[in-house]
């Protein structure tokens, strides 16, 4: 398991969201692994490989992550921060998936890097969509450099 | 000398001398009963009575009622004892007026001693009079006034000094006639005086000075003078008056509205703070639980909808529907929320400009249709151009979806002169409304037409209402059902809580 690269880290703590995320992305025809944390602590964790996931090799970064931006103990605004912070997960494209479409919380998220930043639809039709449009291009177009 | 001469002679030097009264005095004669037998020109024109007039009345015509009548006695008992009476008198002329006359009756006597008539010689002291109750009227102010009134000449000695002075700074008058104003000055405000008399020496005056000075105790008292100079009859300037008015109590008043204008402005950041709290987590946290139960309810559809009856699949199509107009009730609260909290940056805009670019990005709702918009010549404004886009953005889009069963559809953007005011208005032939309803029409969440008629959530119009109302303007609509609909609004010049 540890050596197995994630290509989709889906940072989530509403079972919902998790469900329909899940749902919608195996309807595409994207094969790529996705892991799913509940809390940013443990995202956290698991880019650094620290605490429960402290087994985990470094080098298998994820090709992009999906962070919901309200959550419990640690937000997504201060993943977002201490990934961008550190030279070693910078590059690392990070995806706002937020209930918000608050201007300040945009500006916010820019401020600390964010590479794209999707108000999750309320309409279950769109957010598929989202979804599977968002997980194509991140995973299919997108060229990242090599840490 | 001929007797007849010598008698000619003393006849000229009485003429000459009646003469001379006559251009100096007011002279007028009565009999012993007091009835006018002579008067002169002066006394007709002071009086504006003829002579026929007064030739057999008695003074009484003149009465002012101003005298008791123990005056009156006291002068008709000397003058009937044949003594001279000397008095102030103040008469009224013919026209009403007043008119005083400092007053000398001379009785002439028969050889019985008795008075055989009386010659009144006066002199108008109107003016005496005046200046007297003026100068009592003054002298009663800088008594009984609470401000200082202090006089002191250019080299700064005081001349003056009131009761007001007094209680204001501690001094008596004896303390402080003679000395030097600097007294009152602290030594660090000394060349404010230096300024003061030079501005008095240029005969300028200084207005409301709001400073600083001190009692005897050495106090420090704020005060608000006021300083002119003081002229003489040539109009040199000699001294200065100065009035000075203790205004601790106002700076205090003053320093407290501050505190609590701070405190207010503190408290209204506190409570915006909190709703922002508030719009913020309803726009996460309710929103959430909508999406789970729309996205449950078409998980259902799609995954088991072979194996419902239908009327299942119609029910929880409901739910899903549902789920997404309360989205939108949540989206339009949060957008009326944040339209009112935003900050207002008036500028002059052009409304015209505005309403096109409104109109280009409602080109996707015209297509297919078949509307006819004219947009007449619309007087620039004071706006904040990104709220008046909303205004127009709501209200052209209204007028767009009410007059979507009308071919053609006809809107109507313009504006006109009201008492000055500009008012600007939208108007559409679409569905319009019965206006005794008219009063719900800005309400949030008030709607006037069917949801499977018109869709909508009925936060547009009141979004439209407090933008409007927070220019200070006022937003209001005319409508007949089938007839359509026109709004109207101003952007200045009514009061908000109108």
């Amino acid at each position: 398991m540890s050596d197995e690269s994630v290509e989709i880290l889906l940072v989530e703590d509403s079972p919902d969201d998790v469900a329909f995320f899940v749902r919608t992305f195996n309807k595409t025809n994207l094969a790529a692994r996705v892991h799913v944390v509940a809390d940013g602590k443990e995202a956290l964790e698991f880019v650094f490989c620290t605490g429960s996931h402290s087994a985990r090799n470094l080098a298998n970064r994820p090709k992009v992550i999906f962070l919901d931006m309200k959550m419990p103990k640690v937000d997504g605004m201060e993943v977002l921060r201490r990934l961008k912070a550190d030279p070693y997960t910078r590059t690392i494209p990070i995806v706002a998936l937020s209930s918000s479409n608050e201007e300040r919380d945009l500006i916010e998220s820019y401020r600390h890097g964010v590479n794209s930043y999707i108000v999750k639809p309320m309409d279950f039709d769109q957010f598929a969509e989202t979804v599977r449009v968002i997980s194509q291009y991140w995973l299919q177009f997108n060229k990242t450099p090599k840490p | 000398m001929q007797p007849e001469q010598q008698l000619r002679a003393s006849l000229r030097e009485i003429d000459d001398l009646k003469a001379a009264l006559d251009e100096h005095a007011i002279v007028a004669i009565t009999d012993p009963q007091g009835k006018i037998t002579c008067v002169n020109d002066k006394f007709c024109a002071i009086s504006k009575y003829s002579e026929q007039e007064l030739l057999g009345q008695d003074h009484r015509i003149l009465n002012s009622g101003f005298h008791s009548k123990e005056f009156i006695r006291d002068l008709w008992t000397t003058i009937a004892r044949g003594k001279v009476w000397k008095g102030e008198i103040k008469n009224k002329a013919k026209d009403g007026s007043f008119y005083w006359v400092d007053t000398t009756i001379v009785p002439f006597l028969n050889d019985d001693g008795k008075p055989r008539q009386y010659v009144a010689i006066r002199a108008d002291i109107t003016e005496r009079k005046r200046m007297e109750m003026i100068a009592v009227h003054l002298a009663a102010i800088e008594k009984s006034s609470d401000d200082a009134i202090i006089g002191k000449n250019l080299d700064g000695t005081i001349t003056s000094w009131n009761a007001g002075a007094e209680k204001i700074f501690g001094y008596s008058s004896e303390e402080m006639l003679g000395s030097s104003i600097l007294r009152l000055i602290p030594a660090d405000l000394h060349d404010e005086e230096h300024h003061i008399i030079q501005r008095i020496t240029r005969g300028e005056s200084v207005q409301n000075l709001e400073t600083v000075r001190q009692s005897k105790g050495g106090r420090l008292i704020n005060v608000s003078i006021t300083s002119s100079p003081i002229k003489d009859s040539s109009g040199k300037t000699i001294g200065a008056s100065k009035v000075a008015r203790d205004i601790t109590e106002r700076k205090l008043a003053e320093e407290k509205i501050s505190q609590l204008n701070a405190e207010l402005e503190r408290r209204v950041i506190e409570r915006t703070a909190e709703l922002e709290a508030f719009s913020y987590s309803i726009s996460h946290d309710l929103r959430a639980p909508l999406r789970a139960m729309g996205g449950f309810a078409r998980m259902l559809q799609e995954d088991y909808a072979a194996t419902f009856p239908p009327e299942a699949g119609r029910q929880l199509e409901r739910i899903h529907e549902n789920a997404m107009k309360m989205g939108l009730l949540i989206d339009g609260l949060l957008e009326f929320s944040r339209l009112s909290r935003q900050p207002l940056n008036k500028r002059t805009v052009s409304p015209a400009k505005i309403a096109n670019r409104v109109l280009e990005e409602l080109q996707s709702d015209m297509e297919g249709r078949h509307v006819k918009i004219t947009i007449g010549d619309l007087p620039d404004g004071e706006a904040d151009p990104t709220l008046l886009h909303q205004v127009f953005m709501n209200l052209l889009s209204n007028a767009l979806k009410y007059s979507r069963r009308c071919d053609p559809a006809v809107i109507e953007v313009g504006a006109r002169k009201d008492g000055g005011r500009c008012v600007y208005f939208i108007k559409d032939n679409g569905a319009g409304f019965e206006m005794e309803y008219a009063h719900n029409l800005f309400g949030v969440f008030q709607r006037l037409h069917r949801a499977d008629q018109f869709e909508g959530t009925g936060v547009g119009l009141a979004i439209v209402q407090r933008i409007i109302r927070r220019h200070g303007g006022r937003v209001w609509a005319e409508a007949e059902p089938d007839k359509g609909a026109t709004f109207y609004f101003t952007l200045e010049g009514e009061n908000i809580y109108v």
